[in-house]
């Protein structure tokens, strides 16, 4: 390999010149093609913010002023008048955090025990668990939706939770690949200390695992935060609505009054979570939703 | 990190072999019934894990097949036989056809467009250097952290045909305002607009990281045999790159038949006269709208052998042309 790299340059001088001048011209060009789609990714956010800070009368004034002539935030007290915004706020909080924290409870013993356990039943077990990544979620909603009705979950918290959480698939096989990543020494020098496997999942290895934990809760959270059928189904009363169906109530009840300031500065906040974690760790989100696939 | 283990075994040995010699016989059953007992210590570690997977996956969707053959009184708790009855009132359903249509549609525009545009996206951020291309990066992919029924709410607004943003720039181009969402002819290729917006950023860091893994060597052979940029990238990368590109065509087939409904439920409730309406969204309809459990549930199966058909022709069709490095 290192031959014919060495040999490279001298071998080929011409093609490497021609192509140089051709991409001096190209690269300008470049440059600007992405530096207008990146803006017009962004655009309908901007925008978004541009009308969540716009008074009422100018809402409707037909122009193309990124910023308004007489910004205010009288649009966040407004929505909170009109709508119960901030309980869908907290509720939308708690629900998510519930679902990330219960996912990561679940899931990590679990994944724990199929990486470091041997016991019988163990391929089985992680085969049911692995495989509910393949089934899509619409095949399970009507009989999930009767049986929380029957529970009398119907219209709470917890009915939206339960089901989250148990579709732990991939937290758990996220989880076992990096415990299976810590080297052996480590639970094996815990065994002769005299440690079970709780201690050894609680003691050793949860602490070499908090990068893939903390991953885990960010997608946990966000998809929660982000969820919409499931929660349209479960939750009836207004106060007990979370952000993203929420604003669907907002949406269509607040069209016919014009309420379009009021509803861009909710849904400012129902984007809030995603945006300050995205800014924050930009890299790391990208590749936890990269390994995940999810949309 | 050789070096470690080997001390750590090193230290180790010394310890078990004197244990052992004083211990001898007792040592050995002490370690088989702790083998029991660790057994089931592993076991409630994992129990509730699969239990709720077993209990909110697995019994749901045998759930599911069962309700397609019946007829359910969730009043009173009894269940007919219907057996394929559910299953013929969809096939002969015309807003099932249409909802049939419509996916096709989705599919048919979103397929292609998620695949091609990252994908030369991604050919270009890798030519780009400079602190700037990381901006880029953002940008494009920051719609796909967003929630799609949030963002969708937005594009509401956007496309609002009095006051939206989209007409005003429309008409200071000299054009005709539109309808958008309320127009029966274009409403479904909004909702594709929307859908595409939110989530082709996904697919470019995972084309950015297939790309950056072709071997240099093989460019480098390429140029010196006097392929020019594109024909690298089409005899070279592109063969290279396409168990990626296979993937990316499943997930886009799974946005469709499951992601998109939230969006179609903000954008347009499946209208105007059910013209952007998609498959999932006709369960739901069939279901929460109408409480007609039994044919929703044969909906269900129906889209669930859909995926399973599609995801199988798609691996079929590429299988030949993927090259698997």
């Amino acid at each position: 390999m290192s031959t014919t790299l060495d040999v490279l340059p001298q071998a080929a001088p011409l093609p490497r010149v021609r192509l140089k001048l051709r991409w001096r011209l190209r690269l300008p060009l470049l440059h600007v093609t992405l530096a207008v789609l990146s803006l017009l990714t962004v655009m309908p956010l901007l925008w978004m913010v541009r009308t969540a800070f716009t008074p009422h009368a100018e809402v409707f004034r037909s122009t193309l002023a990124l910023v308004p002539a007489h910004p205010t935030v009288a649009n966040f007290p407004a929505a909170f008048g009109l709508f119960p915004v901030g309980d869908w706020f907290l509720n939308s909080l708690w629900v998510a955090t519930a679902c990330a924290l219960g996912k990561l409870i679940v899931a990590a013993p679990a994944a724990f025990a199929f990486a470091r356990g041997r016991f019988p039943g163990r391929d089985l077990g992680f085969a049911l668990i692995v495989g509910t990544m393949t089934v899509p979620y619409v095949i399970t909603l009507i009989p999930t939706y009767m049986a929380v009705v029957q529970a009398g979950l119907y219209d709470t918290h917890l009915a939206v939770i339960v089901p989250t959480v148990a579709h732990c698939g991939f937290a758990c096989f996220f989880l076992r690949q990096a415990f299976r990543q810590l080297p052996g020494e480590i639970f094996e020098a815990a065994a002769i200390d005299g440690a079970g496997p709780w201690r050894q999942f609680l003691l050793v290895a949860l602490p070499n695992v908090r990068a893939a934990l903390a991953a885990l809760f960010v997608l946990g959270f966000l998809s929660a935060w982000n969820l919409y059928l499931w929660p349209l189904l479960v939750l009836e009363s207004p106060e007990h609505k979370t952000l993203a169906i929420g604003l669907k109530l907002f949406a269509t009840t607040g069209e016919q009054g014009g309420q379009w300031g009021p509803l861009m500065a909710t849904a400012m906040l129902g984007v809030a979570p995603a945006l300050i974690l995205f800014l924050l760790a930009q890299k790391q989100i990208v590749s936890a939703f990269v390994t995940s696939g999810i949309r | 990190m050789m070096s470690l283990s080997n001390h750590a075994g090193v230290a180790r040995a010394p310890v078990q072999v004197a244990s052992l010699d004083k211990l001898g016989m007792k040592k050995l059953t002490v370690k088989r019934s702790s083998s029991y007992r660790s057994s089931l210590i592993w076991w409630l570690m994992a129990a509730p894990a699969v239990l709720l997977c077993v209990g909110f996956v697995w019994l749901p969707m045998a759930a599911t097949f069962g309700l397609s053959v019946v007829d359910m009184n969730v009043l009173r708790g009894t269940a007919a036989w219907r057996g394929l009855a559910h299953y013929g009132d969809t096939l002969a359903n015309p807003d099932f056809h249409l909802a049939l249509k419509n996916t096709a549609i989705y599919l048919a525009v979103l397929l292609p467009l998620q695949i091609i545009v990252p994908l030369l996206l991604a050919y270009a951020l890798m030519h780009l250097a400079g602190r700037v291309v990381s901006l880029y990066r953002g940008a494009l992919f920051l719609p796909a952290v967003l929630s799609f029924p949030i963002a969708a709410v937005v594009w509401l607004w956007l496309f609002n045909p009095v006051v939206g943003v989209l007409n005003a720039v429309l008409t200071a181009l000299g054009g005709m305002p539109q309808r958008w969402l309320n127009d029966p002819d274009m409403a479904i290729y909004a909702v594709c607009a929307v859908s595409f917006w939110k989530c082709f950023g996904l697919n470019l860091p995972i084309f950015a990281a297939a790309l950056a893994n072709v071997p240099p060597e093989l460019r480098q052979a390429a140029a010196l045999d006097g392929a020019g940029p594109w024909r690298r990238a089409w005899h070279v990368e592109l063969p290279l790159i396409s168990p990626t590109l296979f993937f990316a065509g499943v997930t886009t087939l799974l946005l469709v038949l499951d992601e998109i409904v939230g969006a179609v439920d903000a954008l347009t409730e499946g209208g105007p006269f059910k013209t952007s309406t998609n498959l999932l969204y006709f369960l739901y309809e069939r279901a929460f709208r109408h409480f007609q459990f039994g044919e929703a549930a044969a909906v269900a199966t129906l889209i669930m052998a859909l995926v399973a058909v599609a995801t199988w022709l798609q691996f079929r069709m590429f299988e030949r042309r993927v090259h698997y490095a």
